[in-house]
């Protein structure tokens, strides 16, 4: 069964005085199945965000559509969760009342919030930290938080753009594996943007590799690293040829914008 | 040595700040008991300080300062009832912002002493033409830095509120209002500091009560000792209402703090 699909969507900015019309995304067509855990993969400023900011419902395609369950996208909602790259707690609530946000707002009973909310700190190991304000919190930390508050609200995909990007090189390596460990643990469908050629492979059960803007689908490599992954996997004669290859692809893309800049 | 930045310990904070208010009374001491000013412009610290007693003890000055109080806290608790809803509907919605914003700009700029006149026509030389001017002289203050704090909400808190299922209303009362929460407070508590200006102003002219009324008239007996207690009592006033709406502050937003 297909859960998501992106028909012909594109994105062009609208041209800024003195500047031309930006075309940020040709049209992609992509079905992500049940369960994948599809990372996108690309150069900065290639219109990966923007692509998922449309699935998102932040931002609206120039032309095509995006359906979820064969329902079409047009604009933001609790069944597409997403986490961002900038920390994004709501600084006035403590840690439980942000991971709880999204029940709060479709009325979900107090005690039963309550008891979602706990159970999603416990599964961050952020236990003694329920009543703690973002602001007290370390950058890895606000993270956990923002995914578990995405999960909270069960939705049916996981949108993520560059979660662990702003975090130092160790933190970001354990929160890939939390990350990792709570999918292999639900299975729930994850769409998963970043620049970082080895976090895209240890996570991801399909690359998309994109290219330099205007976007477009260049590769779709799919990675049979057996579940559940360890750390141990990255060093694997599958996974560095995985490695190898995608970092020339990428390496193509990023000589363009060079080469244009 | 100080250095540019470099922070100062809270008890060199205190004594810094006490030793300027000393400096000032000891200025103030030497020009006047050194016979440097005449006693008829600027009474010395010694007589403002017999003349404050005589105010509190025989001619029944805590009425007026109860009196002023209330016209301050009632004026302005009028213009923050109507200004802060305005003000967060014109920051939320851009399209109010548009409708409003140009003409509250404009009559920010109306001078509120301007109006007493029009004021007394209207309204008599009552508590309510006192109140209006308070509310005229602070409610556009409020509304426009409202809706600046307001509109100012950072964007990626609405949109991560949106995807987790935020109605509009949700993004309102959840998101822009809590986020500009302490940010309103203070101009709360910025503009309350303002309407002690306008309520003296309102004071001097047409009343026969209240801290200005007193200070007019003192002016015509040449009571300068009055005067001058006059306005220690509304600096003093104005310190400590600031010092408590800090304070309420403070224990409102414990998050901004931590």
């Amino acid at each position: 069964m297909t859960m998501l699909r992106i028909a012909q969507v594109s994105r062009t900015f609208p041209a800024r005085a003195g500047h031309a019309p930006t075309r940020a995304l040709e049209p992609i067509d992509l079905a992500i199945g049940d369960n994948d855990f599809v990372t996108i993969l690309g150069p900065s400023g290639c219109g990966k965000s923007t692509l998922l900011r449309i699935v998102a419902g932040l931002d609206r395609p120039t032309s095509g559509r995006v359906l979820l369950d064969g329902r079409e996208v047009t604009g933001p909602g609790a069944d597409r969760g997403m986490v961002f790259q900038s920390y994004t707690l709501f600084p006035w609530l403590t840690v439980r009342d942000n991971i709880a946000f999204g029940l709060r707002e479709r009325g979900v009973p107090d005690t039963e919030r309550g008891k979602i909310a706990d159970r999603f700190i416990q599964q961050i190991g952020l236990s003694g930290f329920a009543n703690h304000w973002p602001k007290q919190l370390s950058g890895g930390m606000q993270q956990r938080t923002a995914i578990a508050r995405a999960l909270a609200n069960d939705p049916k995909i996981l949108l993520l753009d560059e979660p662990f990007g702003a975090l130092d090189n160790q933190t970001r390596v354990l929160m890939q594996e939390m990350l990792l460990g709570i999918w292999e643990r639900d299975r729930k469908t994850v769409l998963f943007v970043t620049h970082d050629i080895e976090e895209a492979i240890f996570l991801g059960s399909r690359v998309l590799v994109m290219s330099a803007r205007p976007g477009r689908i260049k590769a779709d490599i799919k990675i049979e690293l057996p579940h559940p992954r360890s750390y141990k996997v990255k060093t694997s004669a599958e996974f560095v040829a995985l490695k190898e290859r995608l970092v020339e692809e990428i390496r193509a893309e990023a000589l363009k914008v060079v080469a244009e800049a | 040595m100080i250095r540019p930045l470099d922070p100062v310990s809270t008890t060199s904070r205190t004594v810094l700040g006490l030793a300027f208010f000393v400096l000032f009374v000891l200025v103030w001491a030497l020009a006047t008991f050194g016979g440097y000013v005449p006693k008829t412009f600027l009474a010395d610290p010694l007589t403002m300080l017999h003349e404050g007693w005589d105010l509190l003890a025989k001619y029944g000055f805590v009425f007026d300062i109860g009196m002023t109080i209330w016209r301050v806290v009632g004026g302005f608790v009028l213009a923050a009832a109507i200004a802060v809803p305005i003000g967060v509907l014109m920051g939320a919605y851009k399209p109010i912002e548009a409708f409003l914003e140009p003409f509250v700009s404009f009559a920010r700029y109306l001078p509120a002493s301007a109006f007493i006149p029009l004021l007394i026509l209207w309204a008599g030389i009552g508590e309510l033409q006192k109140l209006l001017i308070i509310f005229i002289g602070s409610v556009f203050q409020i509304i426009l830095m409202i809706t600046v704090a307001v509109g100012n909400t950072r964007r990626d808190l609405v949109e991560a509120a949106y995807t987790l299922g935020a109605s509009d209303r949700g993004i309102i009362g959840r998101v822009l209002l809590p986020s500009a929460a302490p940010e309103i407070a203070e101009i709360l508590r910025l503009v309350l500091g303002w309407a002690w200006t306008y309520v003296i102003v309102a004071e001097l002219i047409g009343s026969s009560s209240g801290i200005g009324h007193m200070i007019t008239d003192s002016q015509a007996l040449l009571n300068t000792g009055q005067i001058i207690f006059g306005i220690i009592v509304i600096g003093l006033i104005g310190l400590i209402s600031d010092f408590l709406f800090k304070a309420f502050n403070a224990w409102l937003f414990p998050w901004k703090l931590a």
